[in-house]
């Protein structure tokens, strides 16, 4: 009986060694797929040529009246689908097809905007976000303006299952921190702290806290890192990056942009207490937000989500 | 596949006065686009016209030709139809000393 159990425990893992190498094959043959490393299962895979796939405007919450959204949220718009056109060069178009998905500020020192793609989970294990990304102020002056905006970033909104003993709402934060008060700072920064939850309307049913205020980011340690940024306002690089997380015990596994690995030991994400209609929540969101009256624009070329499962 | 068809809020509960437009919204890849204002609140005072712009980069903007009458009560909604309008669309209204309005204007584009 040992032997056949030997002999099954061998032919189990011939065939997820065969599986991956297919995986790996299949993939590395798909021009699309092959600029990104997928785990086993792909999640989204978001091609903004073929259009917005989910990606939306975070609106805040509100009862009754418009009124009683939180002023950091009232100042979100739309997402656009861009082709990068610029009044000096026309589109620029994005890496691999004319569109991008772009994320725009209002053009007021600190203003912010967030896109937002919402999904629940069927795994509580690692999954794995990919990206190519870039980012620009508007072309407005004829001036390099580096340091214009202030940062761009990324975001996660989970929350455990309605049966796991464990649940906390929880939501990883990491920003590139481009400039500050026309300080060209580049450097990466997560966020452990949230501001305090307001009630919405009268009702107990809402309540909102905007996490994306700007206090309370921390260096991420090792976390400088001089992106590409060409010299001229029109000239846009696409960055690789991804972010790897584990649903489980709800800890950063990996961070990755371009050719530098980051070490997150140290990385932390906001935790507070589950709340009463989020369970097994699978958000993620990309911001921008500008250091000057000028908008900040960051665009999203793909995005490829996969799990372990 | 189904062609683009998007619905995007260009200005949410904004109170509009003097020179107000919504923000530049890219959507080159739409053939048709219609846009509705919507007073949340009483409009107080004269209610202007409200012209849709176009634009070659999306900081310059000039008249598109289309003009519509703001809404003048609670919930009315305007609307304007575009086609054949580049890559940039934002709608924009003067407004006279003492007259404003609180706006939803929303943007819906088919490929």
């Amino acid at each position: 009986m040992q032997g056949m159990e030997t002999s099954q425990v061998t032919d189990k893992a011939a065939d997820q060694n065969m599986e991956e190498a297919m995986l790996r094959a299949l993939r590395l043959s798909d021009p699309a797929l092959s600029r990104f490393d997928p785990m086993r299962r792909i999640i989204s895979f978001d091609q903004f040529s073929k259009g917005y796939a989910g990606w939306s405007q975070l609106v805040g919450n509100y009862e009754d009246s418009l009124d009683t959204m939180l002023p950091g949220y009232a100042q979100h718009t739309s997402p656009m689908l861009s082709t990068l056109s610029h009044w000096d060069a026309g589109s620029h178009g994005g890496a691999g097809s004319s569109y991008a998905l772009k994320i725009a500020t209002r053009p007021r020192i600190g203003a912010q905007n967030v896109a937002i793609k919402r999904h629940t989970f069927r795994k509580r294990g690692p999954i794995r976000f990919e990206t190519y990304f870039t980012f620009k102020p508007e072309a407005s002056e004829l001036q390099l303006s580096e340091t214009d905006v202030r940062s761009v970033g990324f975001l996660f909104d989970l929350q455990g299952g309605d049966s796991d003993q464990d649940a906390e709402r929880v939501m990883p934060h990491l920003r590139f921190l481009n400039a500050e008060n026309g300080a060209h700072l580049q450097k990466w920064q997560y966020k452990s702290q949230t501001s305090d939850f307001t009630a919405v309307g009268g009702s107990d049913k809402t309540a909102s806290h905007y996490h994306l205020e700007p206090s309370g980011w921390l260096d991420l340690p090792g976390g400088a890192q001089r992106l590409c940024y060409n010299e001229i306002p029109t000239k846009v690089n696409w960055s690789y990056l991804r972010f790897d997380f584990d649903l489980g015990d709800m800890k950063a596994l990996a961070f990755q942009c371009n050719d530098r690995e980051f070490d997150v030991s140290g990385f932390e994400s906001i935790k507070i207490p589950a709340m009463k209609n989020l369970w097994c929540m699978l958000n993620f969101a990309f911001f921008a937000e500008t250091d000057v009256a000028k908008s900040a624009f960051l665009y999203v070329d793909s995005v490829c989500i996969s799990g372990d499962f | 596949m189904l062609p683009e068809s998007h619905t995007a809020i260009v200005a949410r509960n904004e109170h509009w006065t003097g020179l107000a437009a919504s923000p530049p919204y890219e959507c080159g890849w739409a053939r048709e686009a219609v846009f509705f204002i919507r007073a949340l609140k009483v409009p107080e005072g004269k209610q202007p016209d409200v012209s849709v712009e176009i634009s070659p980069d999306g900081m310059h903007w000039v008249p598109e030709g289309t003009r519509i009458a703001m809404p003048s009560a609670q919930d009315e909604i305007a609307v304007g139809r575009i086609s054949n309008f580049g890559n940039w669309l934002r709608v924009r209204a003067d407004f006279d000393d003492g007259a404003s309005s609180t706006v939803l204007v929303t943007l819906h584009l088919k490929a």
